[in-house]
């Protein structure tokens, strides 16, 4: 399957995109995909898409694609010796921040099958191709951010505010853990829920339009429908504080879904943001079937650390003021 | 309504509910509901009265109901029925929805927000509207509930036509209602769904708690079907409504 799979990549990193469906077809020559009730291609189950492999080309791997096998458990070994290592500083702060190592995660121990060296498989380089507007943007936000670390709570991550999980989705990508997924599907809908941080996106297959343009929505607005065995999911209508990856609320989001054996279920996704990419990107990420089940992830009802976020930065401010400046 | 939906036929006899049915043959719930009941505001039957925040005036008052609760009165244990009244008088800084936190069941199906039902043979979805609230029901037991949490563990099976729900490894954080109706971790609840119709679908819960209750108890109501062309749940992730409220007076003076 492995073999299979890196042949596939390679078609995929010749053609970019449009390549997704070819690719469905031909896989379909070798594995059935199960059917539902009504007929439907059958992606139910939980499905889990924890992987090593970053989303874009680490630099040292500049003009490499693929690993050789040797090279990615090579890459494997490296990376969980560097996660396991003890990182602590010796100091208050940094040794928080450090003192994380793989007990606290679950990202897996692997490379993705196809031992591509980056979940980007379009553009070729494996980078996200920020324009010069997105760049100048992503930097205005950070800086805003350097000078406002913990004003309010709106100047935290929409993560430590339990909003929404950056890799959650859409689009999914692996996280540090609870990489879980489960797929219901009945006739004229699909839904999905994550378990990062309790979301569940329904998707209509009817082919009604979008909400309206002035609606927008966190996690956009999902309209599906079928292209052979792969279920293509077409999102807009985000909001402009989504900014998955630094794009604006006008980002155009297509997901395909396709089981290309009985325990992987490939999803591709393309992101279009002409005000922050120079060209649409796209990215494959893996996911394999998983035992679960998927647990409550009550974020927000557990947040102590955001109020105590606020109160440190606020009792840091009144220490700067009263004792000797620093 | 109630009886009606008491009357339908035991496990195993013949069917008796009208409505669409699945492939598997099953009554079909899939769809978008939602209640009319004023039950998130009281299960008992209560008059209209000023809400707890006076600049919101009309908006803000609690509508009338004529309860859901079977015998009118829930049947508090003296103790528990003093914390249900302090519960009332402090609920602005207590009733769980205030901060937007996960409803837990049964007030998750009568909360005024739509959910959806998503139904498949080994397991059926419950989306909520609100906070984005979500129950897997599991139509196999998987055994007992592995940690308690705020929407507990529910376990499927059709007794004929009617889907009952057994929901346990309930936390005690949730209430029922607006009106400081509450519970302890030894909740128990049972719920059945009997559909009357293609778009009514008949609600009925039995509450259990020995810690808070001197009996079981029932509330019962239908849920109708949202029959809007093209309607969809839509998000209410309230956490950032709640960020002022609960996080406010950690905000940076200027």
């Amino acid at each position: 399957m492995k073999r299979y799979s890196i042949v596939l990549g390679i078609a995929a990193a010749c053609l970019g995109a449009p390549l997704v469906q070819g690719q469905a077809r031909v896989k379909a020559a070798a594995y059935v995909v199960p059917r539902t009730a009504d007929g439907q291609p059958d992606l139910q189950g939980i499905w889990n898409n924890a992987t090593i492999t970053p989303l874009e080309r680490p630099a040292d791997l500049s003009g490499k694609a693929f690993f050789t096998p040797a090279e990615a458990a090579a890459y494997e070994k490296e990376w969980l010796q560097q996660n396991n290592r003890d990182r602590r500083a010796g100091e208050g702060a940094a040794d928080v921040a450090g003192a994380y190592n793989q007990a606290w995660f679950d990202r897996g121990t692997k490379v993705v099958p196809t031992l591509r060296t980056s979940l980007i498989i379009d553009p070729a380089d494996g980078k996200i191709p920020y324009s010069a507007e997105g760049l100048k943007r992503l930097a205005a936000a950070a800086e805003y951010s350097r000078m406002h670390p913990a004003d309010g709570p709106e100047d935290l991550a929409l993560t430590d505010r339990c909003l929404s999980w950056g890799t959650a989705g859409p689009p999914m990508l692996p996280g540090p853990y609870n990489d879980n997924y489960q797929i219901f599907q009945t006739p004229g809908y699909v839904a999905i829920v994550v378990e990062m941080i309790h979301d569940v996106r329904i998707i209509p297959l009817d082919g009604r339009p979008h909400l309206p343009a002035n609606v927008r929505q966190w996690m956009g607005d999902p309209r599906g429908h079928w292209e052979g065995n792969t279920l293509v999911v077409e999102t807009t209508n985000f909001t402009g504080k989504s900014h998955f990856r630094g794009a604006t609320q006008n980002m155009r989001l297509v997901e395909r879904f396709t089981r290309t054996d009985a325990n992987t279920l490939t999803y591709d996704f393309t992101v279009k943001d002409p005000a922050t990419f120079t060209k649409p990107w796209s990215a494959s990420v893996p996911m394999t079937k998983a035992a679960g089940p998927i647990y409550e992830y009550a974020c927000h009802e557990g947040n102590y650390a955001l109020p105590d976020v606020l109160a440190g930065a606020r009792a840091q401010e009144k220490k700067a003021a009263g004792g000797a400046r620093k | 309504m109630a009886t009606l939906a008491l009357s339908l036929p035991a496990a195993g006899q013949a069917t008796a509910a009208r409505g669409p049915r699945t492939a598997d043959g099953k009554p079909n719930l899939n769809g978008i509901w939602q209640v009319l009941t004023t039950a998130n505001w009281d299960l008992e039957g209560h008059a209209a009265a000023a809400g707890p925040m006076i600049p919101l005036g009309a908006i803000g008052a609690m509508p009338p109901g004529q309860g859901v609760v079977e015998g009118e009165t829930i049947p508090y244990k003296p103790e528990a029925l003093a914390t249900k009244k302090t519960n009332f008088t402090n609920r602005l800084k207590l009733d769980p929805e205030v901060k937007c936190y996960l409803p837990g069941v049964p007030r998750a199906t009568y909360m005024p927000f739509p959910f959806q039902i998503v139904q498949t043979p080994q397991y059926i979805l419950m989306s909520y509207e609100y906070a984005n609230a979500a129950r897997t029901i599991y139509m196999k037991d998987p055994g007992p509930a592995p940690i308690d949490s705020w929407m507990g563990q529910s376990v499927g099976h059709w007794e004929g036509d009617t889907l009952v729900v057994d929901v346990t490894g309930l936390n005690d954080q949730t209430w029922f209602d607006r009106a400081g109706d509450f519970h302890s971790d030894a909740l128990h609840v049972v719920e059945r769904y009997t559909l009357r119709g293609p778009d009514t679908l008949m609600y009925e819960a039995t509450i259990d708690d020995k810690n808070v209750f001197t009996k079981p108890w029932k509330i019962s109501m239908p849920i109708y079907r949202r029959l809007e062309k093209n309607v969809q749940l839509m998000e209410f992730k309230c956490v950032e409504f709640v960020e002022e409220l609960m996080y406010g007076q950690y905000r940076k003076k200027p």
